[in-house]
């Protein structure tokens, strides 16, 4: 599992982000709903996890490493492209 | 009206009318595969047509129906009477927006509901999840909203099925993959779940996305994966020449702004910049959309229409000949009317005017004769032959005019057909509906306003009127009813009546009810004949329905539709018989803006009072006016008339200074509400037949005028409205 709770509360989703994951970053934010998501270090995502990021629009904390979430991703699931 | 508004208006007009016929005719042959071909291009059409002035709710239940229509035509379905139903119901909404983008003059609000309305019928309550939450034009819209995709050739719709996660797919991932990928959109094909209800592993998402990529291509990348994939080739922006009906709309566009001027030129710098940039963006090129939209902003910054004028004139340039005429000379701008003339009536017209013309000379003439002292009788007599002759012609001119602003019934009565089929069906009851007269013309105002309370009316008549299939065998009737709409021209009135071979009025039934709701006392309504019972049906708050149905009586319908009617100047009447029908008759003005008054004067003013509204006048010696209590009253045939004091009425101060009143009264009887009713004047003059101009200004708030009109010496008519004034 690559999602982890940093320290200081923010969520921060590891560089290859399985299936799984999706369930893990769910919980995550069930818990602590507010809590920022850090994916500058993901270059890839399963669907599963970007849907839970469509879903429930955390703030997120980017740009994301991998191209294809820069370019394509981020937009749809809030990240302002920086 | 924005002129493309109105050419929308009379284009899809003709559509829905040809596509209800073809509706129709189809249901009672659904083999005909020519008229199927008819009503899917009429779909289609009119879905472009919305397009075009950006009515995407329309455009939605359009191609809704066409979706449909297209599963027919593939033979995959069969024409069923519902799918007929629901592309009759799609067609009367759209004439219904009409009504009301003709009212409003833009696009109506609140059309969104009633097109999911309408593709919920069509297309069943969210069977078909994908298409619940996402646009049936998808790839128009993903081209519209992704701009910068430029050189995309192929628009992908991908909905991976809920369970592909368990199967190891990646949907995202095989996007990610995919070549030539532009712009990529990610839609809930379900509304999100809340937090707590949120299933991770079940797939809920859309996939929407523009790639630079053959079908082939795509088709093989996306091969084996769990769910559906629609792929859509993009017409590249660069060598699509435009449609004929766009380049029609473009050119329309530059006439406009040629012709605009200044106070209004932002407005139709806007209204042109829109309407160019849909039709661009719908006919593919969507680079081109973008180019109109800069020339707009900098147009609209100036205040100057050259840099959008320029963008669409080089967009209509034939790449062919690219300097055939560098500066064409301007257009004549587009007819602004919506009327469609017959050609034959403007040569009418024509002659009239020619005529006018030899007249006008001919009065010169005579005017020189009486400047060289001829003799005063010669002159008096050549200028009475002239005015006859000026009189003669004014009149054929009028009378020509007021031709152009007539229409045949069959506007009206063509939307009857589906609308009495529908209630039918929803009613149990089998109906045919029967039409003659309907190419009896009437003015547009009155065949227009006509359809609601003949809807009123039909409505009441299949609800009410007839009766259950089961009671009419009993009754030893065929168990098809007969309903008819028929128009006929008499004199100058036009007469529309609604007939049924129903169970006709239950008299009793109303009698009882107009003394429970205390319309009348008991005695008033012993006295009152069948026919006077009757036409209690046109009172407010009284409906004889048992109970309240979906389709009518709620106890306004009649009284609606007799308002209607008398706000036409028409009068409504009923006949029932017994077991055998009932009639309702119209009784209309063939022309609600000529109008024939009779001046009259009274407290030394004069006043017009529409000819119709006058029963009759009569001298009364003066000894037959009764006082009774506050008011006189006389006897006219055996029968009580109250005399109303016109001058209290109008709020005039009495003429003092007249002295003591004639031996006998100048009376007018008018008729209020079926009952006579008379007023006194001091004078009539002459009878007139004048265009009736509605009352603006201060005069809108007065009670009891109808309008007002010129008179011969420059002075203003004021026409009164009696029923108004008298009631």
């Amino acid at each position: 599992m690559s999602v982890q709770r940093a320290p200081e509360g923010t969520i921060v989703l590891g560089e290859t982000c399985p299936v799984e994951d999706a369930d893990a970053l769910l919980r995550l934010l069930s818990h602590s709903p507010a809590a920022t998501v850090d994916w500058r270090g993901c270059r890839h995502a399963h669907s599963a996890v970007i849907q839970v990021l469509l879903a429930l629009r955390p703030p997120l904390l980017g740009p994301p490493a991998g191209r294809f979430l820069r370019v394509h991703v981020a937009a749809l699931v809030g990240c302002l492209p920086g | 009206m924005n002129e493309f508004l109105e050419q929308f208006q009379i284009e899809v007009r003709e559509l829905t009318e040809q596509a209800t016929d073809d509706l129709l005719l189809l249901e009672q042959a659904p083999g005909d595969r020519e008229c199927l071909e008819r009503v899917f291009r009429a779909f289609h059409t009119l879905k472009g047509s919305a397009g075009i002035v950006d009515f995407t709710a329309m455009s939605r239940a359009m191609h809704a129906a066409e979706e449909l229509l297209t599963a027919v035509r593939n033979g995959g379905t069969e024409g069923s009477a519902a799918l007929i139903g629901g592309c009759l119901a799609c067609l009367e909404q759209v004439t219904q927006w009409l009504v009301e983008m003709a009212a409003a003059d833009a696009v109506p609000a609140g059309a969104d509901a009633m097109a999911d309305r309408l593709i919920t019928r069509l297309l069943g309550p969210a069977a078909d999840p994908p298409r619940a939450t996402e646009n049936a034009d998808w790839v128009d819209r993903l081209c519209e909203a992704h701009p910068d995709a430029g050189s995309a050739s192929l628009a992908i719709r991908y909905v991976p099925s809920a369970d592909c996660f368990f199967h190891g797919d990646d949907p995202l991932a095989l996007l990610a993959a995919m070549p030539g990928l532009r712009a990529l959109e990610v839609l809930p094909v379900r509304p999100w779940a809340p937090l707590d209800s949120y299933d991770p592993f079940a797939c809920n998402i859309v996939i929407r996305a523009l790639a630079d990529a053959t079908p082939e291509q795509a088709a093989a990348h996306f091969s084996g994966v769990r769910g559906e994939v629609a792929l859509a080739p993009i017409a590249p922006a660069a060598n699509s020449s435009l449609a004929e009906q766009a380049i029609a709309v473009l050119r329309a566009q530059v006439t406009m702004l040629q012709h605009a001027t200044g106070e209004d030129l932002g407005v139709r710098l806007a209204a042109a910049g829109r309407v160019a940039g849909n039709v661009l963006r719908h006919s593919g090129q969507v680079s081109q959309a973008r180019v109109v939209a800069a020339a707009l902003a900098d147009a609209t910054e100036t205040l100057d229409a050259t840099p959008l004028l320029a963008a669409l004139q080089h967009l209509l340039q034939p790449p062919s000949q690219p300097v055939a005429q560098p500066d064409a000379a301007p257009r004549r701008p587009t007819a602004a009317g919506t009327l469609r003339v017959d050609a034959n009536r403007i040569d009418a017209i024509v002659r009239v005017v020619g005529e006018l013309t030899v007249v006008k000379n001919a009065l010169g003439h005579v005017a020189l004769l009486a400047r060289a002292g001829h003799d005063p009788a010669t002159v008096a007599a050549s200028l009475s032959r002239e005015q006859l002759l000026l009189d003669r012609l004014t009149t054929q001119l009028q009378r020509s005019v007021l031709e152009i602003r007539v229409l045949p019934m069959r506007h009206s009565f063509r939307r009857f057909p589906p609308l009495v089929r529908d209630l039918a069906t929803r009613l149990g009851k089998q109906v045919r509906l029967e039409i003659s007269g309907e190419a009896t013309e009437a003015d547009k105002t009155v065949v227009e306003a006509l359809f609601e309370p003949l809807l009123h009316v039909l409505r009441n008549t299949l609800d009410h009127g007839i009766e259950a299939v089961a009671g009419r065998v009993a009754a030893g009737k065929p168990a098809v009813a007969r309903v008819g709409l028929h128009s006929r021209r008499e004199g100058q009135n036009v007469i529309v009546e609604v007939s049924d071979d129903g169970a006709g009025l239950d008299i009793p039934a109303i009698r009882r009810r107009a003394e429970a709701q205390g319309a009348l006392s008991s005695e008033a309504v012993t006295a009152l004949s069948d026919q006077a019972a009757a036409d209690l049906i046109f009172t407010a708050g009284l409906s004889t329905a048992t109970e309240v149905t979906e389709v009518s009586g709620r106890g306004v319908g009649m009284n609606a539709v007799r308002t209607a009617i008398e706000q036409l100047g028409g009068r409504v009447a009923i006949d029932s018989r017994p077991g055998e029908g009932v009639t309702v008759r119209f009784t209309l003005p063939f022309s609600v803006v000529m109008t024939r008054v009779i001046t009259l004067e009274t407290a030394g003013q004069m006043f017009g009072v529409p000819f119709d509204a006058v029963t009759e006048t009569l001298q009364l010696p003066r000894q037959h006016i009764q006082r009774i209590g506050a008011t006189e009253a006389f006897v006219l045939r055996g029968r009580t008339v109250p005399l109303i004091n016109l001058i209290e009425a109008l709020g005039l101060t009495p003429d003092v200074a007249r002295g003591e009143p004639a031996a006998s009264a100048t009376l007018v009887v008018t008729a209020l509400d079926g009952e006579p009713a008379a007023f006194e004047v001091d004078a009539f003059h002459e009878q007139l037949n004048v265009m009736l101009q509605p009352v603006g200004g201060l005069l809108a708030g007065v009670r009891g005028i109808a309008g007002t009109t010129l008179l011969g010496d420059g002075r203003v008519l004021i026409v009164l409205d009696l029923p108004e004034l008298l009631r």
